[in-house]
């Protein structure tokens, strides 16, 4: 009986999910079970759910009762237990990390006593595992930078960081999705579209995926650009086992 | 069609709002005030989500290039056509050639002009709900033309109702329930909480408002977690943020209340240097499990 969440309402329509903090990682694959479980099994009574860390939103629809709702839930919890976990899928994210592209990564490698070479390399070996999308359309909150590569935020963020940038903010990394304010060390730049409105979904990356980043020039760069564009650039996804 | 002579202070496209992409981080958007906006609808027969103009703070000038019915609620902009004087929640003809303009209201800071057929722009992510980053335009510019639906009959229905909005733009209190950290703030702090009077700051948006106060607050940051329109967060330096209809999905401050559908759209009304209080409410059907 582990591992179960407690649950309330949080506003009128809405049900939050909680679960105790312990293993973050397990936590994690059992809000996103619920998420699944959830969506699949009360399509025509919920609008949608968000999952978080350790917390899942359950939005239902006005007309609903959300306290009758909320039992049928806990009478369901065993089915939930006996749900599969989703096969998660390895993201390959090209990024350029030159200086006209990474704006911040000579500050960045001169503040940790290191050559550029040593960042990316450090910034493109681990294999990030997304938690959620959130802060904008489309930002992953991924979880596996190493230590090595924590820098604290800009002491002043920028008006504008431009849509793909590739930061590192304290010991979180992350992409820019669309251009926005942003405190974060400029490392790269991708030039896939993380957030494409006019596409369903309109993201590639969701929550429980992994991604990793690939270093490319800036022709390579360049030659990509010229494929989104076009609509004809194809991600790279694969199975991946967690 | 209508032609944007003037755009206004921030006048935008908006409707219920957009559904089913908040796990890809889309904020929900949609009319701040959700009760003037479909009012307005209503009056028009229109459907319940058909696309209006929030005009905020400073009305636009508009000149109708074809004949349309319109009507406006909300905050009383005192709307003029050619001069003459329209009034608020009627349903009125405008002819072809004619142009509208606004006054500024003395109470309240939304409206929502409504068009009989609904404002046409392209959908996105299934809502015509203005949102910059996901919508191509975010807000009214002079020289913008909007589109409305023509196919229903511009038949004037004499439909109004008595404005009651005067009794939602008096009224300093802000309903809320617990929010989910409000349990762990001890109970003199809970007091405090209720009883300070704050008063809204000149930063308040869209996305959130910003409310100053002269109490001593703080709450622990938490582990980010899922937020939605009238969630008020309370952050470890003290600010207390009330966030609104363009707010993101998650948040990392402690949500220490969460405002009843009604209080978002009285939220939605108040001006910079407002003053408002918290008044706790208890859930229709509370309970932990």
């Amino acid at each position: 009986m582990k591992n179960y969440p407690t649950y309330r309402m949080f506003g009128e329509h809405t049900i939050l999910l909680d679960w105790p903090s312990s293993n973050e990682l397990d936590v994690h694959k059992e809000v996103l079970r619920f998420a699944r479980f959830i969506s699949e099994t009360f399509g025509d009574e919920i609008i949608e759910t968000v999952p978080t860390y350790q917390s899942l939103a359950v939005y239902l629809k006005p007309e609903i009762n959300t306290r009758l709702f909320m039992d049928t839930l806990l009478g369901r919890k065993i089915s939930v237990s006996e749900i599969a976990s989703e096969m998660p899928q390895l993201v390959t994210i090209p990024v350029c990390y030159e200086p006209d592209y990474g704006i911040d990564i000579l500050e960045v490698a001169a503040a940790k006593q290191r050559a550029v070479s040593e960042v990316i390399k450090l910034h493109t070996d681990p294999i990030y595992k997304v938690f959620f999308l959130g802060f904008l359309p489309g930002f992953p909150y991924l979880d596996g930078l190493n230590s090595k590569l924590s820098t604290p935020r800009r002491n002043s963020p920028r008006p504008q960081v431009e849509k793909g940038s590739v930061g590192i903010g304290g010991s979180q990394t992350g992409i820019y999705t669309i251009d926005s304010p942003g405190g974060w060390n400029i490392i790269g730049r991708t030039p896939l579209n993380f957030f494409d409105s006019t596409q369903l979904p309109p993201t590639q990356v969701n929550a429980g995926d992994y991604i990793k980043f690939q270093a490319i020039t800036p022709t390579e760069y360049d030659l990509i650009c010229v494929e989104v564009d076009a609509g004809t650039f194809e991600w790279r996804k694969e199975a991946y086992h967690d | 069609m209508i032609k944007v002579i003037a755009s206004g202070w921030y006048c935008s496209l908006q409707d219920e709002g957009r559904f089913g992409y908040r796990n890809c981080g889309v904020p929900v958007s949609g009319a701040m005030d959700q009760a003037a906006f479909q009012l307005a609808n209503k009056l028009l027969g229109n459907e319940m989500g058909a696309i209006a103009l929030e005009i905020t703070a400073k009305g636009p000038v508009l000149e109708f290039t074809e004949a349309a019915v319109v009507a406006i609620s909300g905050a009383d902009f005192s709307p003029k056509i050619d001069g003459r004087e329209l009034g608020m929640n009627v349903v009125f003809a405008v002819s072809e050639g004619s142009t509208m303009t606004f006054d500024s209201p003395s109470e309240g800071i939304r409206a929502y002009l409504a068009i009989k057929g609904g404002f046409v722009t392209e959908p996105v992510l299934g809502s015509g709900s203005y949102y910059r980053g996901i919508t191509a335009q975010w807000q009214l510019h002079k020289g913008d033309t909007l589109r409305f639906n023509k196919n229903s009959e511009n038949e004037v229905e004499l439909n109004s109702i008595e404005p009651s909005l005067k009794s939602v733009l008096d009224n300093e209190q802000i309903e809320v329930f617990e929010g989910p950290e409000f349990g762990l703030l001890s109970s003199p702090f809970q007091h405090k909480l209720l009883n300070t009077l704050c008063s809204v700051n000149s930063q308040s948006n869209r996305m959130a408002y910003l409310l100053d106060h002269t109490e001593t607050l703080s709450a622990k940051q938490i582990v980010t977690a899922p937020v939605q329109p009238g969630t008020v967060q309370l952050t470890p330096g003290g600010r207390l943020i009330v966030l609104m209809r363009d707010a993101q999905t998650t948040g990392g401050y402690a949500r220490i209340f969460q405002l009843t559908e009604d209080a978002i759209n009285r939220m939605s009304q108040k001006r910079a240097g407002e003053e408002i209080k918290f008044k706790r409410v208890d859930l229709p059907f509370d309970t932990h499990v």
